[in-house]
C-alpha cells in the first residue's frame, strides 16, 4: 500500500537577492508500508523542503501530496495525525523532562490517559529511556534527546515516520541504536522516509532511495537497480556521480511514479554489501 | 478551533515559563525586590536632604541695622549656616567690582531689597571658593542708615546646586526679614501695619482625603503599570517564538495536532497571563512599599507628603486592574507578533525595541498636564484606557461611562488586529522560516528587473507610502507659510500633488513592475459604477462634515491656522471657480487616488490582504494630511474609500467619489465666502446659516438613507476585486468651516 504518494512537487521560496528560488522542481516518489525510503542529496538540495511539505509545516506550491491517502493541503489535520516527524535539530523542550515532553505531545494528540501512559511505558522501555525520564532536556546528552525526539513521534503510533537527518551528531552507538530502531519500526509494517546523507546508513537501512539534487529528482529506485543502472557497486561513488552529471544537467529521465516498487523485505544493495 | 489544544499549550508555556529563572527573576522576583529597595533609598535621600545645610558667608554685617538683626540663630533656619567675613586684601579687589555694579544698576534695584548680579564671573568663583560659602550677602557701608539708597549684593554661583538652595533659603529669610521692617517702620505711622497683608486669604480644599492621595497616584500608576505590562509581555514573547525557533521546538510543534491559530492563542494567553502577572506584581509591592514609607514620612513628620503621597485608596487598585487586563491583551498581541519575525532571541530584542518606542509616546501622554477624557482622546489607544482608568480613580463615573463604550471600542479593536496580525505572521512561512538574508545590493539590482511582477510587493508599497510622507514634511517645511496668491496655490498644490504624491508612485510602478496599468489599478471606468460612487459621495457629505465639525470641535486649530485659512479663504473666493474645482478638487483626487488606492493598494492587497490594504491605505492617506483634524477626517475617509476600491477593484470609481466629494466641499465654501445663497430649488436641501450654506436636516436624513442604499449596492455587485480610492486636499480646512446644521 503507498502511505506516501508525492506527484510533480513544486516549492518556490521569494528570494529579495534572486527573486524566486525553486527549492523542489517537480518531484515524484511513493513510499509503501514496510519499508524505508531514503530521501537523498546534498546540503541544500531541498530534502528538509520536501519532508517539511510532507509534515504539513510548509505548504506545496503545486502538486499533489498525499500522505496515508490523506492530502497535505486539504487534509492537514488528519495528515499530522498519521506522521511522526523527527528532524536533525533534536526539538526538546529545555525545561521540560523526556516524560512531561512526550506526555504533553500525547495529551495533544488526544490520547485517552487509559491509552497514553501504558503506551509511554512501553515506549521509554523500549527506548531505554527510563533511566532518564524525569530528567530536564537542557541536561540530556545529544542521544537522548534524539530518543526523546523519536518517542515524541511515535507517542500516537502513526502509520508514517519522518526522519530528516535525525542521526546528525550522533555517536557510533546512538546511530547503530538508531538505526535498529528504524528497522524495527519497518518491521511493525511503517512507513519510514529516511533523510540522510550518509551512504554507510543508506545502505544499511534504504529499501529504496530518491536522490534529490538542487530541487530536482535525479534518480530514484532500489539500491540493486540503481547500481545496475549506473553499473557501480560503491554506493557512495554512484551517488558522487550522479551528483556529478546533475551539474552537466544529464538527469536520469525515467519517470518516478511506478519506479523501484520493490517487493517487501527483498534483499537490498545495501544488506548485500553491508560489513 | 480547538480549545483543549489552546489549553495544553497555555499550560505548558506557563510551567515553562515559571522554571526559567531569568524570566522568572524579571518578571516576578524584580518588582518585588525593587520597590523595597528604592523605598530604602528614598528613606535615606530624605534623611541626607534634612541634613543637608548651606553656608551663607556676610560681609559687613556690622553696617546691619541693629535694631533688626539679620541673623537670627534662632529663628533662621535649621539648613542655614551663617559665616560672618571680614574684609580683607585677599577679596578686597572682588568686592571693587561689587561697587562698580551697585553703580551701575543702582537704579533699577532701588527698590529692592535683594538682587543677584553677575560680576566678573571666574573672580566671583574664586571668591566663593575662597570663603568656602554657597553664596555671599555684602552689606555696603551705610546700609543702616539707609536701606533704600544701598542694595545689597548677593554673590552666587548657580551652576552648584548648593548654592541655589542657598539663594532660596536667603531670600525666604530675607523676604521675612523685609515685611517684618515694613511693620515695625509703619507702626510709627497711623497707617498702621494692616497695608503690609491688606488681603486676609483662608484656602479650604473640599476634596476629601483619600481623592486628594489618589490624585499623585492616578498620574504615575497607570504609566508604571503600563510600563511593566509591556516589559511582562516583551520576555515572554521574544522566548515563546525566537526562543522557540532557536531552539528547534517550533517546527515539532507545527506539525502536531494544533493549528496555527490554536497555537497563537496558547502563547497569546500564556504572554498575557505574563504580561498582567508583572503589572500586578509591581502595583501590589509598590503600594505596599509606599504605605510602609508613608508610614515611616508620617512619624519622621514630613505630613504633607503623606497628606499627597499616602497609601493608594484600595477602590483605585480594582479599576487599575480592570485597565491592565485589555492594555496586556493588545501589548501581548503586537508582542507575540513582532517577536515571531525573529530568528533568535537576540534578534527579538532588536525587533521589540522599536515596539516599545512606539509604545511609550502612547502610555506618556496622558501625564501631560491638562490631559482629560473626551472625546479626542478617548479613541487614542492605550491613552484612551489610561484616561478612563483616572476617572474611575477620581470618582468621575459620569465621564467614564460616557466615553466607556467609545475606549473599550478601540481596545477591543486595536486587539484584534493585534491578535489577527500574529495569526497570520504564524501562518506565513517567509515568516516562520525566514533563512538568513544576504543583503547583496548589487544581486538585487541585478535582479531588480527580470523579477518584476504585475503589482508591486507589500514592502514596496509600505515604502511608497512611507517616502510620501517623509517627502510631505520636508515639502510643506521648505514652502515658507500659507501661498499669498492663486498663482502660488496653484504652484503648491502642483508641487504637493505632482512632485510629492504621485511621481514616486509613477516611478516605483514604472520601475518595480511589469505592468503600470495593474500596478495603479487602472481599469475601463464603468459608468454605473462611478455614478454610483460619486453618488454616494454627495449622500456621505453632510455626515462628513457633522464629522469633520465633531473632530473641530474636538482639536480646535490654533491662532496661527486659522488666520492661514482665512487667508486661503480669500484667496480661493476671489479665484474663478472653475480654476478652483480643478486646482483642489480634480487634480488631488486624481492623484492621490492613483498613490494610495492604486499603487499602495495593490500592493497591499496581495494574498488577500484586503482589509490590510483599506486600513493602511487609509491610515497614509490621513498622515498625508498634514493637520491632526484633516489627518483623522480623511483616514476615516479613507476606510470608505478603500472599500470602494476594494468593491469595485479600481481608481476610476474612487476617483469620481473623491473628486465629487472636494468638489461639493469647495463648491460650498466658495459660495459661503461670496455671499452667494443656495438657489431656491435647493433649498429643500442647503439653506443660508449663520453666513455660511449648511444642509438642512431634511436632506441630511435623507442623504444618510440613500448612502446605506448605496453602500449596499456596493457590497452586493460583483466587480472584480480591485480597485482605487480617493484623497482630500487641500480644501479640507475649508470644509471644516462650513458649518452643517442638521
Amino acid at each position: 500500500m503507498d502511505f506516501v504518494q508525492v506527484q510533480n512537487l513544486c516549492k518556490n521560496y521569494p528570494d529579495t537577492a534572486l527573486g524566486e528560488f525553486k527549492a523542489l522542481d517537480n518531484v515524484s516518489f511513493v513510499a509503501k508500508a514496510g519499508e524505508v525510503f531514503g530521501l537523498l542529496g546534498p546540503n541544500g538540495a531541498g530534502k528538509t523542503t520536501a519532508l517539511r511539505i510532507l509534515a504539513t509545516i510548509l505548504r506545496p506550491s503545486s502538486g499533489s501530496v498525499r500522505i496515508y491517502n490523506f492530502d497535505v493541503s486539504e487534509q492537514a489535520d488528519l495528515v499530522r495525525h498519521s506522521i511522526g516527524f523527527v528532524s536533525n535539530n533534536t526539538a526538546i523542550y529545555d525545561r521540560m523532562s523526556a516524560w512531561e515532553l512526550v506526555e504533553y505531545f500525547g495529551r495533544l494528540y488526544a490520547l485517552p490517559a487509559d491509552r497514553l501512559y501504558p503506551r509511554m511505558e512501553k515506549i521509554f522501555r523500549t527506548l531505554q529511556m527510563e533511566e532518564f525520564r524525569d530528567c530536564p532536556g537542557a541536561k540530556m546528552s545529544t542521544g537522548m534527546k534524539q530518543k526523546v525526539s523519536i518517542a515524541r513521534a511515535l507517542i500516537h503510533d502513526p502509520p508514517v515516520l519522518i526522519f530528516d537527518e535525525a542521526s546528525l551528531g550522533l555517536d557510533v552507538v546512538v546511530a547503530r541504536a538508531l538505526q535498529s530502531i528504524v528497522m524495527d519500526l519497518r518491521d511493525q509494517g511503517k512507513c519510514i522516509i529516511y533523510s540522510t546523507h550518509i551512504m554507510r546508513e543508506v545502505e544499511r537501512l534504504c529499501d529504496h532511495v530518491a536522490i534529490i539534487y538542487k530541487g530536482k529528482l535525479i534518480d530514484t529506485g532500489t539500491l540493486e537497480e540503481l547500481a545496475d543502472r549506473h553499473e557501480q557497486n560503491d554506493f557512495e561513488e554512484l551517488f558522487f556521480q550522479l551528483l556529478t552529471k546533475g551539474d552537466k544537467g544529464h538527469f536520469h529521465t525515467k519517470p518516478p511514479i511506478g519506479l523501484g516498487m520493490r517487493t517487501l523485505n527483498a534483499p537490498t544493495f545495501a544488506q548485500g554489501s553491508a560489513p | 478551533m480547538n480549545w483543549s489544544h489552546v489549553k495544553l499549550i497555555f499550560h505548558r508555556e506557563v510551567r515553562d515559563q515559571l522554571r526559567d529563572r531569568r524570566t522568572m527573576f524579571t518578571i516576578c522576583i524584580l518588582p518585588l525586590l525593587l520597590y523595597p529597595l528604592m523605598g530604602m533609598v528614598m528613606m535615606q535621600v530624605a534623611q541626607f536632604h534634612r541634613e543637608q545645610h548651606v553656608s551663607i558667608g556676610i560681609f559687613g554685617n556690622e553696617n546691619w541695622p541693629s535694631d533688626s538683626p539679620l541673623i537670627l540663630e534662632s529663628s533662621d533656619p535649621s539648613q542655614i549656616r551663617w559665616k560672618t567675613l571680614t574684609v580683607d586684601d585677599a577679596i578686597g579687589a572682588t568686592l571693587a567690582q561689587f561697587h562698580s555694579v551697585q553703580a551701575q544698576t543702582n537704579s533699577a534695584v532701588k527698590n529692592k531689597s535683594t538682587q543677584s548680579y553677575v560680576v566678573d564671573g571666574k573672580a566671583a568663583e574664586k571668591l566663593l571658593r575662597q570663603v568656602h560659602c554657597d553664596a555671599v550677602i555684602w552689606v555696603p557701608p551705610g546700609y543702616h542708615n539707609s536701606i533704600s539708597d544701598n542694595p545689597l549684593v548677593i554673590l552666587s554661583n548657580q551652576r552648584w546646586e548648593r548654592s541655589q538652595l542657598a539663594i532660596r533659603l536667603l531670600a525666604e529669610k530675607l523676604e521675612g526679614w523685609h515685611l517684618s521692617w515694613i511693620r515695625t517702620q509703619l507702626a510709627w505711622t497711623e497707617l498702621g501695619t494692616a497695608l503690609v497683608d491688606p488681603l486676609a486669604i483662608r484656602q479650604l480644599d473640599v476634596s476629601p482625603p483619600e481623592v486628594k492621595r489618589a490624585l499623585v497616584w492616578t498620574k504615575i500608576l497607570p504609566f508604571v503599570m503600563l510600563i511593566w505590562a509591556l516589559t511582562g509581555a516583551f520576555y515572554p514573547a521574544i522566548d515563546l517564538c525566537a526562543g522557540e525557533k532557536e531552539r528547534g521546538t517550533l517546527e515539532t510543534l507545527l506539525c502536531s495536532p494544533a493549528r496555527r491559530k490554536e497555537i497563537v492563542w496558547g502563547k497569546l494567553l500564556t504572554i498575557m497571563c505574563f504580561s498582567v502577572g508583572t503589572a500586578l506584581l509591581n502595583l501590589a509591592s509598590m503600594h505596599t512599599t509606599t504605605s510602609i514609607v508613608m508610614t515611616q514620612f508620617s512619624q519622621l513628620g514630613a505630613t504633607d507628603m503623606v497628606a499627597s503621597l499616602g497609601p493608594l485608596p484600595l477602590h483605585s487598585m480594582g479599576w487599575l486592574i480592570l485597565l491592565v487586563i485589555p492594555i496586556s491583551a493588545m501589548f501581548s498581541a503586537l508582542a507575540l507578533a513582532v517577536a515571531s519575525l525573529a530568528r533568535s532571541t537576540k534578534e527579538g530584542q532588536y525587533y521589540l525595541m522599536p515596539l516599545l518606542l512606539v509604545g511609550m509616546p502612547l502610555v506618556m501622554l496622558p501625564m501631560i498636564p491638562g490631559a482629560t477624557l473626551s472625546p479626542g482622546t478617548s479613541v487614542i489607544p492605550v491613552t484612551g484606557a489610561v484616561l478612563l482608568s483616572r476617572a474611575l480613580i477620581d470618582g468621575e463615573y459620569g465621564l467614564a461611562l460616557l466615553h466607556l463604550p467609545t475606549v473599550i471600542a478601540v481596545t477591543l479593536f486595536c486587539c484584534f488586529l493585534s491578535k489577527r496580525w500574529a495569526i497570520r505572521q504564524f501562518e506565513s512561512e517567509s515568516v516562520m522560516f525566514r533563512d538568513s538574508e544576504r543583503s547583496s545590493v548589487a544581486q538585487w539590482i541585478r535582479n531588480f528587473w527580470r523579477q518584476r511582477e504585475d503589482t508591486p510587493t507589500s514592502n514596496e508599497s509600505i515604502f511608497c507610502g512611507l517616502l510620501i510622507l517623509v517627502s510631505l514634511f520636508y515639502g510643506r517645511l521648505s514652502m515658507s507659510g500659507m501661498p499669498l496668491s492663486w498663482t502660488s496655490v496653484v504652484q503648491s498644490t502642483l508641487f504637493i500633488q505632482v512632485g510629492i504624491i504621485l511621481a514616486p508612485a509613477l516611478i516605483m510602478a514604472t520601475m518595480l513592475t511589469r505592468s503600470v496599468r495593474k500596478a495603479l489599478r487602472l481599469h475601463r471606468p464603468r459608468p454605473l459604477e462611478m455614478l454610483a460612487a460619486a453618488s454616494l459621495a454627495v449622500c456621505l457629505h453632510p455626515t462628513y462634515l457633522a464629522f469633520a465639525a465633531a473632530v473641530g470641535n474636538e482639536y480646535k486649530l490654533g491662532e496661527q491656522t486659522t488666520s492661514m485659512l482665512m487667508q486661503f479663504d480669500s484667496i480661493v473666493s476671489s479665484t474663478p471657480i472653475w480654476q478652483v474645482l480643478l486646482m483642489l478638487a480634480l487634480i488631488p483626487a486624481i492623484c492621490e487616488e492613483l498613490v494610495f488606492r492604486g499603487f499602495l493598494f495593490a500592493g497591499l492587497q496581495r494574498n488577500g490582504g484586503h482589509l490590510r490594504a483599506i486600513l493602511v491605505t487609509a491610515a497614509f492617506f490621513g498622515l498625508s494630511h498634514g493637520v491632526l483634524q484633516q489627518t483623522i477626517t480623511a483616514s476615516v475617509m479613507g476606510v470608505m474609500i478603500g472599500w470602494i476600491a476594494y468593491r469595485s477593484g479600481g481608481v476610476a470609481s474612487t476617483i469620481a467619489f473623491h473628486a465629487t466629494h472636494n468638489s461639493i466641499s469647495m463648491i460650498l465654501a466658495s459660495c459661503s465666502s461670496r455671499g452667494i445663497h443656495s438657489p431656491h430649488w435647493l433649498s429643500w436641501a442647503i439653506e443660508h446659516s449663520d453666513g455660511h450654506l449648511a444642509y438642512t436636516s431634511t436632506w441630511f436624513t435623507l442623504s444618510v438613507g440613500i448612502a446605506i442604499t448605496l453602500i449596499a449596492w456596493f457590497a452586493t455587485r460583483g466587480f472584480a476585486l480591485s480597485k482605487p480610492r480617493t484623497s482630500i486636499g487641500m480644501n479640507n480646512l475649508r470644509e471644516q468651516r462650513v458649518t452643517l446644521s442638521s
